[in-house]
């Protein structure tokens, strides 16, 4: 279970001035729950994730993973980038295995584990390629076998797709479920895009203009395993999209009047 | 506030702890040939006040200035045109691959069979010395400008003259100077040699003939002087760099110089 | 960029060279420039394949290198050391940054009387100042590149577990490679060129001295062979880089 408490996030900028972008987070995230974080950019979901990471102190509050706070960036959360940051000096398998290896796992087994992830997601035979000869959705791929590969149990994932091509974008979303359907891990999942945070998540988590407030949490029930083409015709989806897509609007124009 | 009057005075505190370190080393090793820094300075004002020393020494800065301008004027338009046009660039590197790592200040001795021991001499050397960084930072910068920047410059009607002054020059200009840079401290370095070689007038000269008589107190006190003439110049040029190109991102204080 | 169009660039840049060449031969050949100021080139390069058999100019050669391989070992063991530190540690940044923005921009040979007199006139002071001299474009673009390295690829090792003392050379310097690697082809270049300068300011032996020494009794053919053999010298090492490069960048994109 992750819990964020009471979290607020000031960045001091350039000009010496404070700038607030979170402002008072407070959200429980269930083990095994896929959750998305929508909001306009700027709004501080990145911020959110990196809190949750472990890659930045909040200046108040607290975020926990299992109850303990979160200290520092660890092996049980694991960070999939919306630019890859994958090693240019590494091939694809030496990406994958890299976790592993950090873990200690001995070289051959980690050599066979991560060829079966990369099969997984789709890039048998790209094994020795290094990531300049992938193109954008193999390189997505790469990155989320690369942090697969050390089984977080938690995934951090910040518009991981937000890249890409509207078509590669459906494929890796459909893979993407078929993996939580399958081994059901903890998703924080940031995106901008309504639909696909509707077709994705059990919870998705509405954010206001900056600085970032929760403006509300919507319950999306709809049946597992979702497949797209029903989906899209499925009234039920449908209103989830309206409705949030009304909120998002709302919150624009909290945003313009001061 | 402290931090910040700190961050000011750095360079300064670090001169005067290169010195007290000059000092200390001195006093340990205590050889004649190794006065302290203290008894170097004090021979500057000596050098300073001496009319002929200052003769010599501005009509070294005076050759370099001109060399350095005219390398200007000559490099900044090749290296862009290098930069724009492959037939160019591959028609020029090659040339400049192999004259790189050519000491330009060990040419003197030829040149000077040429053109004498004259100011001519010197001049063409520092300005040979110059040239090549600078041509070389420009078709780098050249190189690395956007092509839809050139693109809406002739949507807009610029004609490829037009577009070299108005787009690819100013887009270029941080990587320039950043030559421009480089190339006044090689400048420096190439004077302070070919007067050396040359043996005739100038900086290089009264530092290398202090060497040859033993006067090691100038020997030091012209170290000093050549060093804080490469300091000022080099404050100085990123002071005016810093304020032409304000709008590119805050890149390096310390200088990329070399030889 | 297929192979044909990489001929023909090649083909270009080798006609303002043999276009220089053939200048050169006209002025002497015409008679426009006395063989004791412009030997023809022809003269030249006789002279210099004849020299390059003699074991004289063999230990010449070697003098030069060894100088030149010392000093730019050094410069890059503490460029490289000097510049990963002070990126990623703040008290080593604050006290390197002032220290490097005063003694970067000073004109090297001006230390090299000091050099002399402190270290003598053997291989130590020629080396000192190679080092000097190379030292700070390797130190700066190592700086550069190890301070340029990407926060996420950071964060990515850390997440998979790597611990912050390993960060250093798990990530940071294989990220700064590039970088590292074009201080290092800027400071062999100079090294090419001071080792050169040292050897005509003082030395015994090596291709500056060659070079005085021929100055000293007007023997132009003499003056030309160690030049060029410093510029054929130059263009084997940055070539030796060049590959050296290709091999450990590539996996990065082209630059
Ligand atoms: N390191 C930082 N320093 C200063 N301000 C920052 C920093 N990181 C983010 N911000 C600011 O915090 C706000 C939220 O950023 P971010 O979390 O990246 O938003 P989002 O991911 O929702 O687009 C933005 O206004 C951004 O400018
Ligand atoms: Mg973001």
């Amino acid at each position: 279970m992750i819990e964020i408490d009471h979290v607020s996030q000031i960045f001091r900028t350039s000009g010496r001035q404070a700038h607030l972008a979170l402002s008072d987070i407070s959200l429980t995230i269930e083990d095994g729950a896929f959750v998305s974080i929508l909001g306009p950019s700027g709004c501080g979901k990145s911020t959110l994730l990196y809190i949750v990471g472990g890659f930045v102190s909040p200046t108040e509050g607290v975020a926990r993973v299992k109850g303990r706070a979160i200290t520092g960036p660890g092996p049980d959360r694991g960070p999939v980038f919306q630019e890859f940051a994958l090693f240019p000096w590494k091939t694809v398998l030496g990406n994958v295995m890299y976790g592993p290896r950090q873990q200690g796992v001995k070289a051959a087994e980690a050599d066979a584990q991560s060829r079966r992830l990369i099969e997984m997601v789709g890039l048998k035979g790209f094994e020795n390629f290094y990531p300049k000869e992938l193109s954008g959705g193999m390189k997505q791929r790469v990155a989320l076998a690369r942090t697969l590969a050390y089984h977080p149990a938690v995934l951090l994932m910040d518009e991981p797709f937000g890249a890409l091509d509207a078509h590669t974008r459906t494929r890796l979303q459909n893979d993407l479920l078929n993996i939580w359907e399958r081994d059901r891990k903890t998703v924080l999942f940031v995106t901008h895009s309504v639909d696909e945070a509707v077709f994705l998540s059990d919870k998705v988590v509405v954010m206001t203009r900056a600085p970032g407030r929760i403006k509300q949490i919507v319950d999306i029930e709809l049946p597992r395993p979702r497949r797209r083409a029903e989906l899209l015709l499925d009234p039920r989806y449908q209103k989830y999209v309206v409705e949030i897509e009304r909120m998002i609007d709302d919150t624009s124009e909290d945003g313009l009047r001061p | 506030m402290m931090a910040r009057v700190l961050s000011r005075l750095a360079p300064l505190l670090a001169c005067l702890g290169l010195l007290a370190i000059w000092q200390a080393g001195s006093l340990m090793l205590n050889t004649e040939s190794f006065p302290t820094a203290i008894e170097a300075v004090r021979a500057v004002p000596s050098i300073l006040g001496d009319r002929e020393s200052v003769i010599n020494i501005l009509d070294s800065l005076r050759r370099m200035a001109i060399a350095f301008a005219a390398a200007l004027l000559f490099a900044i338009p090749l290296g862009l045109m290098m930069g724009r046009s492959r037939l160019v660039a591959s028609f020029f590197n090659p040339l400049l691959m192999i004259t790189y790592p050519v000491p330009k200040a060990a040419l003197m001795p030829i040149i000077m069979l040429w053109l004498g021991v004259g100011d001519l001499a010197k001049m063409l050397v520092i300005f040979l010395g110059v040239s090549l960084p600078v041509i070389y930072h420009s078709f780098q910068g050249a190189k690395a400008v956007e092509e839809k920047m050139l693109w809406s410059g002739a949507a807009m009607g610029l004609s490829a003259p037009q577009r070299m002054i108005r787009i690819v020059l100013p887009a270029a200009l941080p990587e320039i100077l950043t030559g421009c840079r480089t190339g006044l401290v090689l400048a420096l370095i190439t004077m302070v040699t070919s007067e050396m070689i040359a043996r005739q007038s100038g900086a290089g000269n009264i530092l290398f003939n202090a060497l040859d008589m033993g006067q090691y107190d100038t020997v030091y006190a012209m170290i000093i002087i050549i060093g804080a003439m490469g300091i000022g110049l080099d404050a100085a040029f990123e002071k005016l760099r810093s304020r032409l190109v304000r709008w590119s991102e805050p890149g390096f204080d310390i200088p990329l110089s070399f030889a | 960029m297929n192979a044909r169009a990489l001929t023909s660039e090649v083909l270009l840049g080798i006609i303002p060279i043999a276009l220089a060449v053939a200048l050169w031969q006209a002025i002497s050949s015409f008679g426009y420039a006395p063989v004791t100021l412009l030997p023809p080139p022809g003269l030249v390069f006789s002279r210099l394949a004849q020299q390059l058999g003699t074991s004289n100019f063999q230990h010449e050669i070697a003098s030069t290198l060894f100088r030149l391989f010392a000093g730019f070992s050094i410069a890059v063991i503490l460029g490289v050391g000097i510049g990963l530190a002070a990126a990623t540690n703040p008290v080593v940044n604050a006290v390197v940054r002032p220290i490097v923005r005063v003694l970067a921009p000073l004109p090297k040979v001006a230390l090299y009387p000091a050099l002399l007199l402190l270290l003598g006139f053997g291989h130590e002071s020629k080396i000192t100042l190679v080092a000097a001299d190379a030292l700070f474009p390797i130190l700066l673009s190592t700086y550069y590149g190890a301070s340029m390295v990407e926060q996420k690829l950071i964060w990515s090792a850390m997440a998979a577990g790597t611990p912050r003392r390993q960060i250093l050379f798990k990530v940071v310097l294989p990220a700064a490679v590039p970088s590292i690697l074009t201080g290092c082809r800027i400071g062999l270049v100079i090294s090419c060129i001071v080792v050169f300068l040292a050897e005509m300011i003082s030395s015994t032996d090596g291709l500056g001295h060659m070079l005085v020494t021929a100055a000293r009794t007007f023997q132009a053919v003499d003056m030309f062979v160690p030049l060029i053999t410093i510029s054929l010298l130059g263009l084997i090492l940055n070539g030796l880089l060049q590959g050296l490069r290709s091999y450990l960048l590539r996996g990065f994109p082209e630059v």
